[in-house]
C-alpha cells in the first residue's frame, strides 16, 4: 500500500504558473494571426496594468488609450479582486512575469552550482544574488516612483506609456520592437543576477497592489510558542524579506507561501482568514 | 479562522474568475476591433429592475 504524497502548496504554484505562462503565450500568439482586430482587442487589452494605465484618461475625458479597451478594467478588476483576498497573491500565483522569473532563478541556481534545491536550506550557487540591504532597500522605491510617473504620464499620452517597455509584450507579445528587444535583454539580466528583479524594483502593478497585504483578511500567522526563528523561511523567500515570521504583512510579500511551505515546524505559520487582533 | 493551505489556490483562482466576471458583466467586456464602449449587462438589469432610463 502507498502512502499519499504530501500536499506540497510549491508543487500547486508551479503547475498554476506553467498555466499562466502558457495561456499567456497563446494570448500572443493569437495577436500575431491575421486578423488581430476582429479577436476582442489587441494583446495589452489583457493586461491588468493596462487597466490601471488608462483608468485616468478614462474617468477625466471618457476616452481610453489606444490599444487598451474596456476589457482592461475586467482583468484589472479580477486582480484586485485576488488582491482584496489575499493581498499580492496576484504576482505570486498569477502573474506570468512573476512566473518566468521564478523559472529563470530555478535555472540560474542549477546552472550556477546548485546540484539539487533542497528546500530551507542556503543555496551554493552564486547567481542569483542578494543585493545588500543599503542598495537593496532604496532601489525598491523605484516601483512606487514608476507607478506615480506612469498615472501622470497617462493623462498625457495617446498610448499607455509603459508599452513599448512592457516586459509582458518583450515575453509573451511576440511582436517585437528595438525597444522590446532591448527590454527583453535586460529584464532576462536582471532576473539572472536578482531574484524577482522586476517584482522588487520596477513592476509598477506590484507597487499599485502593496497596500492590499496591510487589508487583506487572508493572511500568514506566525504562533511564537511554535517558530525558533531558523530562518528556512528566510532563505526560502523570493522577494528577499529579512526575517518573515515578523514580516508576514510586509507591502513586498507576493504571498507565495514558500515559507509555510518550507517550514518544518507545525503549527508555526497558518493560513488564516482574520485581522490582526487575531494574530497570537 | 484556520484555512488548510491546500484550499488556497482554489481561494485565489476562483476570486480571480469572480470578479472578471464581474466586471464583464458590468460591460467591460472584450469589444471586437480595439476600444469602444461596454454594453453593460448588469448595469442595464440593474436600470430596469428599478425603472431608470439605460
Amino acid at each position: 500500500m502507498t502512502t499519499p504524497k504530501p500536499f506540497s502548496l510549491a508543487k500547486s504554484r508551479r503547475i498554476i504558473q506553467w498555466m499562466v505562462v502558457i495561456g499567456t503565450l497563446v494570448i500572443g500568439l493569437r495577436h500575431i494571426m491575421p486578423g488581430e482586430a476582429s479577436r476582442g482587442g489587441s494583446f495589452d487589452s489583457f493586461c491588468a496594468f493596462g487597466g490601471i494605465e488608462t483608468i485616468l484618461p478614462y474617468l477625466f475625458s471618457g476616452h481610453m488609450l489606444k490599444s487598451t479597451n474596456l476589457l482592461n478594467f475586467s482583468v484589472l478588476l479580477g486582480t484586485l479582486g485576488v488582491s482584496l483576498a489575499a493581498g499580492r497573491a496576484f504576482c505570486g500565483w498569477l502573474c506570468g512575469l512573476g512566473a518566468i522569473q521564478d523559472f529563470v532563478a530555478e535555472w540560474t541556481r542549477k546552472l550556477f552550482g546548485e546540484k539539487q534545491h533542497i528546500h530551507g536550506r542556503q543555496s551554493k550557487a552564486i547567481l542569483p544574488l542578494r543585493l545588500p540591504a543599503i542598495v537593496d532597500r532604496p532601489l525598491r522605491y523605484a516601483k512606487y516612483l514608476a507607478l506615480l510617473v506612469i498615472l501622470i504620464a497617462s493623462l498625457y499620452m495617446a498610448f499607455p506609456p509603459l508599452r513599448d517597455f512592457c516586459p509582458v509584450r518583450a515575453v509573451f507579445g511576440l511582436k517585437m520592437t528595438t525597444l522590446l528587444w532591448i527590454t527583453l535583454a535586460v529584464f532576462l539580466a536582471g532576473s539572472v543576477l536578482v531574484e524577482r528583479f522586476w517584482c522588487k524594483y520596477l513592476c509598477p502593478l506590484g507597487a499599485a497592489l502593496a497596500i492590499f497585504n496591510k487589508i487583506s483578511p487572508m493572511r500568514l500567522v506566525m504562533d511564537n510558542h511554535h517558530c525558533n526563528n531558523c530562518g528556512r523561511c528566510d532563505i526560502e523567500c523570493s522577494m528577499g524579506i529579512a526575517d518573515v515570521p515578523h514580516q508576514l504583512d510586509h507591502p513586498e510579500c507576493v504571498r507565495c507561501m514558500e515559507c509555510l511551505d518550507t517550514c518544518a515546524r507545525d503549527g508555526s505559520l497558518t493560513l488564516q482568514i482574520g485581522y490582526k487582533e487575531n494574530q497570537i | 479562522m484556520k484555512i488548510h493551505p491546500r484550499y488556497y489556490p482554489a481561494i485565489i483562482i476562483t476570486a480571480y474568475v469572480i470578479f472578471l466576471l464581474i466586471g464583464i458583466l458590468l460591460g467591460f467586456g472584450p469589444e471586437r476591433g480595439g476600444e469602444g464602449q461596454g454594453r453593460n449587462a448588469l448595469m442595464q438589469f440593474a436600470c430596469s429592475t428599478l425603472g431608470m432610463p439605460t
